[in-house]
């Protein structure tokens, strides 16, 4: 059961040291008399790309909290589509809470389906994850790709995504977690939930209870990165036992000065404006940029895989399909 | 420049430094995770076992019951629109309860199971732990859930997660079916229609 010591965070980071941005006021945008958006800061603010665009990476963009349809939804949605010219990503991992307040069919349209048309016409991928405002019947909905289930993996290229259902980790999802992980030979092992098991987050903070359910089977199996979301901002934890941490829950809502200042948990944090991730895995790295409302970067860096323990035995899930192409969801629960 | 180097340097040394220690072998005790633990219903005295085997009972007499009305519907594709996941929950949710009418509080959660699960969170939660647990339930956007059984739980409402240490000890439920708290009371949910099956008052100390 040994985990090696070989991984070693090496963090480019920062471009823009120390916080950036301004406090973002939740009200509307301005608007014209015939209901379009007026051009804003965010939609002048140029792209700076910082990931490498190796060939065969996989590339993906992770937000979260992003049920509200507001204008700063929208206008964050503006950006992602914009970077989406330098940074071609395939897909969109959703931290949950994808629908604040009701989940009507009109509920679909105001607060994904209207802010994401754009990506959802370029057939751009949605995987979701399920939070505390998100009724089960959302893994049955077609653009939100869960296959029916509240937990389920997909692949591209050599890295697994595993979507868990944090608000409700019950014995059958912990017990098709650890099956599925232990025949998992994939190069990176990643998890998306809602519910961060670290946080520096003031009003909720770490999920302690699930962090000692999920952990043991995170390290036991080599889970490489967790994103989450629940926190309204963005956070990337120091590494915990080897993991990777990150927490992108502002695309839609944000919680300002919600980062405990000092938090030894924190490596970097955002909590001035909304924000998402952009990630790009190439081998054995995973190099990330967050990029706020304003179009700033707030973060970026690349992370080096941590050493496998051992390739799993009768591995069924194979860690070599092309880049980009997907391997079907894994085993109901 | 040089500062930037030194300040990476620096930082990749303290990085290998904490990896070399947080990368040790897994501690023993993490060998059995969560989901292999043996089902907790295993060391119960024999008198608890049954109140919780009989109480299990009555819930998969609900989902059995629920299944039958739901295979008669037409099936919800994995790629549904809204619009057929909206019309498949209110259908299900208007059979159900007709098929229910006039089910009362208490059918499922007896006096005997709604006291195991009160020992239960009684037993699991002390301290500061009963605090974060309790603040975290109370603190949830719950209001206006109806105590009503065969009522919908509303769907703007939050859903309280579960501490996932406390589902590992409460008698394990068929995925259709959930426990919800709202307030310091315990509700059990039907996952696709938002149906109120039972709830307990006080199950939370
Ligand atoms: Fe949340």
């Amino acid at each position: 059961m040994k985990r090696t010591a070989t991984s070693i965070l090496i963090l480019a980071a920062l471009v823009f040291g120390g916080l950036v941005g301004n406090a973002l006021a939740q009200k509307p945008a301005p608007t014209q008399a015939t209901g379009e958006r007026v051009a804003t800061a965010a939609t002048a603010a140029p792209v700076n790309l910082t990931l490498p665009l190796k060939t065969d990476s996989v590339r993906f963009l992770a937000i979260g909290d992003t049920g509200t349809g507001t204008e700063q939804q929208k206008e964050l949605a503006d950006v992602m589509l914009r970077y989406r010219q330098a940074f071609p990503y395939e897909f969109v991992l959703m931290m949950g809470d994808n629908m604040y307040g009701g989940e009507k069919p009109a509920d679909f349209k105001l607060k994904f389906e209207n802010v994401y048309k754009q990506l959802l016409d370029d057939k751009v991928k949605f995987y979701a994850t399920l939070g505390n405002h998100d009724e089960s019947n959302q893994r049955f909905y077609k653009d939100f790709n869960m296959n029916g289930e509240e937990f389920y993996r997909f692949a591209k290229g050599n890295t697994a995504f595993y979507s868990l259902n944090s608000n409700y980790m019950d014995k059958r999802q912990l017990k098709w977690l650890e099956e599925e992980l232990a025949k998992d030979a994939s190069d990176w092992k990643i998890i998306f939930m809602h519910h961060p098991p670290y946080s520096s987050g003031g009003k909720h903070g770490s999920s302690s209870a699930l962090r000692e359910v999920v952990e043991p089977i995170f390290l036991k199996y080599g889970v490489n990165a967790v994103f989450a979301g629940h926190e309204h901002f963005y956070e990337r934890v120091k590494p915990q036992k080897g993991i990777y941490y990150f927490i992108s829950g502002a695309g839609g809502k944000l919680r300002p000065g919600d980062v405990k200042k000092g938090s030894p948990l924190t490596e970097k944090a955002f909590d001035t404006d909304m924000s998402f991730m952009l990630v790009e895995v190439a081998g054995d790295e995973l190099h990330f940029q967050v990029i706020s409302r304003t179009g700033q970067t707030v973060d970026s860096g690349v992370l080096t895989r941590q050493q496998p323990k051992a390739k799993p035995l009768n591995a069924s899930h194979p860690s070599a399909a092309p880049a980009g192409q997907e391997q079907g969801n894994a085993a109901k629960p | 420049m040089k500062h930037k180097m030194n300040r990476t340097t620096g930082f990749v040394m303290g990085a290998l430094v904490v990896f070399g220690l947080t990368f040790s072998p897994v501690p023993t005790i993490a060998q059995q995770t969560a989901g292999q633990q043996p089902d907790p219903l295993e060391s119960l005295p024999v008198k608890d076992r049954e109140i919780v085997v009989a109480f299990q009972e009555r819930v998969k007499d609900y989902t059995k019951m629920r299944e039958a009305i739901e295979l008669k519907m037409p099936k919800l594709a994995k790629e549904s629109t809204p619009e057929q996941i909206q019309a498949h929950k209110t259908e299900l949710e208007k059979r159900v309860r007709e098929a229910r009418a006039g089910a009362k509080r208490g059918e499922l959660f007896t006096p005997g199971i709604a006291a195991f699960i009160r020992k239960t969170i009684k037993s699991e939660y002390k301290g500061r732990e009963l605090v974060e647990l309790r603040e975290a339930v109370l603190e949830a956007d719950t209001k206006g859930v109806p105590l009503r059984v065969n009522y919908t739980y509303p769907e703007s409402k939050e859903l309280v997660e579960m501490p996932p240490t406390l589902l590992l000890k409460l008698p394990q439920l068929p995925k259709q079916v959930r426990y919800r708290f709202v307030g310091r009371n315990m509700l059990l949910v039907d996952r696709e229609n938002g149906l109120i099956v039972d709830y307990m008052l006080n199950a939370l100390p």
